[in-house]
């Protein structure tokens, strides 16, 4: 069994003068949770269509299960579109059996799973009201229902944590992760990092149609220059002293006066040598903190890269 | 397949599940039960108006008068038994039962004169014309409908017509066609013209037969049955262009409710953009069947038990209601049908695609309604003219080609021309839905509106830049 379970191979789509897709390559593999990063418009909804066969690529070529995106690989995937609805005038549980016998499962067994996911996900109670009758949070767990309910091998999630609230949200992941936990491969598109920092274990960033990055999230952290900030009660320039580290920039003065430093380490630095060089310098420093990076922080940064870049190149 | 068959199913249980189905379902018998039955309500609630007759001459006009409008109401007697023949023919024996049961000409007249009023003068009975008293009749107490009054003023004779009631003009001109057929044969008999003459003279008719050239001399009569399919196919035609409409409005409101849901990516990700366009119009489809199949059931067995009954009693409107069951008129209607709702279906899904609301689709189904009015005009048209060279050529317009080469039918057009144009409809039906495939994709995913439909057919502007 192949361990590949998507690939897209230069890809690229353009509507009419618009390139939304532009020669983009990556690869889903089996078991692991992929994050499918962007800014608004960068292309992720229009790749994740050309890799469920929705869309038709302009170039390039889209290998889902081994082959061509055909109607019978969408019974192996579950896909929950960016923009997404229910009827809403039909019974909670009948429209869970019906996107389930879409998928291919039997009426009982789509019922009985039905039931079953609604109780898991404390909806048992509403299993008989119509769609119209439920909150936008219950709505969007039953969407959620709807998309795994055929216990696909691939999940396929287009900003699934967007117009949830805060708990909501919470509870996705730990649905993210327990899809995982069983063994099954997600993909799932997102522009806030912190859902992605904390489920993937691997991203793709994506912008204005370009790939811009393929890989780990340690390794997107490694894009991404470590900070430190410190502060001083004395008087003194450090600007000479931490000059050698990196990048420097003295802030603004903090509320009890003290003078604050940061600096964006150079490739090699170590915040470890910035503490002993002040120390052997006899500062005396009212803080001394090494900036962990975010997900945010190498998004950002990438996307600014690219964007530099690309202006650079125009 | 799967996807197809269960997006239909989906369809009709969602329309089967609403009130306004059941509905539909049941306003068509009701509406025809009301159209059969509303006219004799009207007609048998009409109370019997009551007037006052005063003869000034001294009973003169008042005798000629009451001659007049007996001698009416038995002709319009005879005018009805004779309508009755043409339809049931030559049958004595039901003939003799009707003119034995004809009502009494006077007791049966909607307007009932009264000499209940000892004061005839217009000042004693104005109370009773306005309403301000009520007389007592056999259905209770009503107003005067109307007083009049007649006079002779050398040859002339002048009638003062006394009504609150100013737009039944039933007994005015009863009594102005009594007193101008009077007046008439008065001066005519002064010329010395006889009463024998006169009545035998107003006896005339001139004997009107209609023959068709096409059959031989002895059967050339065309009978009031033979007629009967023109209307049929005319009425048919009418019928289909109703349901089609009616269905794939349907199609539409229901299309922009699922845009408007943003239920149509979640089904994409389940099933082909054709498959869910093919399973709605199954599943709409089934819906207007089922409407078709009740409907048709009870206008069948209505029929059935009709024309066996009519047949029983050895009548020839047994063949009227054959002709009215005849399959050369339901299998083409069905067929016809059938195409013209896909390709009407099709399109409207389409442009239910494109759009968020009904607002939005009214823009685009604005040229679309003029284009689906032009064959309702020239069924109308086909009614007198079923031989119109326009009916002719419009009917090899596919998308008018049901509604029109139905209505032709029963003049047996050109063989050629039923082939030619039905291929022609076939042909663009698979057109327009593969057309409509691709818009309905494009509109699925919002990478199309209307204003995009807009857009393409604004030629020949200039672009402007900023």
């Amino acid at each position: 069994m192949s361990d590949r379970i998507l690939q897209l191979d230069r890809v690229s789509k353009r509507f009419r003068k618009k390139t939304a897709v532009n020669d983009v390559s990556f690869a889903v593999e089996r078991g692991q949770i992929t994050g499918f990063l962007g800014p608004n418009g960068a292309g992720k909804s229009t790749s994740l269509r050309m890799s469920l066969g929705i869309l038709t690529p302009d170039s390039g070529s889209v290998s889902l299960f081994g082959g061509p995106p055909r109607a019978s690989a969408l019974d192996r995937v579950g896909f929950l579109p960016e923009e997404r609805g229910l009827y809403r005038r039909m019974k909670v549980i009948d429209v869970i059996v019906f996107f389930a016998r879409l998928k291919g499962v039997e009426p009982g067994e789509a019922r009985r799973r039905g039931l079953k996911m609604l109780d898991e996900f404390e909806l048992g109670h509403a299993a008989h009201q119509k769609v119209k009758e439920l909150s936008k949070g219950m709505a969007q767990k039953v969407q959620i229902i709807s998309t795994l309910i055929h216990q696909p091998e691939f999940i396929i999630l287009d900003e699934p944590f967007s117009g949830l609230d805060p708990v909501n949200q919470k509870s996705l992941e730990r649905i993210v992760k327990a899809q995982a936990d069983a063994g099954r491969t997600l993909l799932f598109s997102t522009h806030v990092m912190e859902h992605a920092e904390r489920l993937c274990d691997k991203i793709i960033l994506i912008a204005n149609g370009n790939k811009i990055f393929d890989g780990t999230v340690t390794e997107a952290l490694g894009e991404v220059p470590r900070r430190v900030i410190l502060e001083t009660g004395c008087e003194t320039d450090l600007t000479a002293l931490l000059a050698r580290f990196g990048a420097v920039r003295e802030d603004a003065n903090t509320p009890d006066g003290n003078r604050a430093w940061s600096i964006e380490l150079a490739a090699g630095a170590d915040a470890q040598d910035v503490l002993k060089a002040c120390v052997d310098a006899g500062v005396k420093l009212a803080r001394f903190e090494p900036v962990r990076a975010h997900l945010h922080d190498a998004f950002v940064h990438m996307v600014e890269s690219h964007g530099q870049t690309r202006e650079e190149t125009v | 397949m799967r996807s197809i068959y269960l997006i239909a199913r989906r369809e009709y249980l969602s329309y089967v599940a609403t009130w306004g189905f059941w509905l539909s379902l049941a306003s068509v018998p009701m509406f025809m039960a009301l159209g059969l039955g509303l006219p004799i309500l009207i007609e048998s609630s009409q109370p019997t108006r009551h007037y006052v007759l005063v003869d000034e001459t001294g009973g003169e006009l008042e005798t000629a008068i009451a001659e007049r409008l007996r001698a009416t109401a038995l002709a319009r007697q005879a005018e009805a038994l004779e309508a009755v023949g043409e339809m049931v023919g030559d049958n004595p024996q039901l003939q003799a039962t009707l003119e034995a049961n004809m009502p009494d000409p006077d007791a049966e007249a909607d307007f009932q004169r009264v000499h209940s009023f000892e004061d005839t003068s217009i000042d004693a009975l104005r109370p009773y014309l306005t309403g301000e008293s009520l007389m007592m009749t056999e259905e209770g107490e009503q107003p005067l409908f109307a007083a009049i009054y007649l006079r002779r003023t050398g040859d002339a004779i002048e009638m003062d017509y006394w009504s609150t009631n100013l737009t039944n003009s039933g007994l005015r001109s009863q009594i102005r066609r009594a007193l101008s057929d009077y007046m008439r044969a008065g001066r005519l008999m002064q010329e010395g013209v006889s009463l024998e003459v006169l009545n035998a003279a107003d006896g005339l008719r001139p004997e009107v037969r209609e023959l068709n050239p096409e059959r031989a001399d002895t059967a050339a009569e065309v009978t009031s049955a033979e007629r009967l399919p023109f209307f049929v196919a005319v009425a048919v035609a009418f019928g289909l262009w109703v349901i089609i409409f009616s269905v794939v409005n349907m199609l539409l409101t229901a299309m922009i409710e699922e845009k408007g849901n943003k239920v149509l990516e979640m089904m994409l990700s389940s099933a082909r953009h054709h498959e869910i366009l093919t399973g709605k119009l199954f599943g709409v489809a089934a819906v207007s069947f089922t409407l078709l199949l009740v409907w048709g059931s009870i206008s069948m067995i209505g029929g059935a038990l009709f024309q066996t009954a009519a047949s029983a009693a050895g009548l020839p409107i047994a063949d009227i209601m054959s002709s009215l069951l005849d399959p050369g008129l339901i299998l083409p209607a069905l067929g016809y049908f059938i195409i013209g709702y896909f390709v009407y279906g099709a399109v409207f899904l389409a442009i239910g695609s494109l759009c968020e609301t009904l607002q939005d689709a009214q823009t685009l189904m604005s040229p679309i309604m003029l284009v689906m009015m032009v064959p309702l005009f020239l069924v109308t048209v086909a009614l007198d003219s079923p031989d119109s060279p326009v009916i002719a050529i419009a009917s090899w317009v596919p998308v008018w080609t049901p509604f029109l080469m139905l209505a032709r039918l029963p003049q047996d057009p050109p063989m050629i021309e039923i082939i030619g144009s039905t291929a022609l409809m076939i042909f663009t039906a698979i057109v327009v839905i593969w057309g409509a495939g691709r818009l309905f994709r494009m509109g699925a995913l919002n990478q199309a509106n209307q204003e995009t439909v807009k857009n393409w057919f604004r030629f020949g502007r200039k672009k402007t830049t900023g």
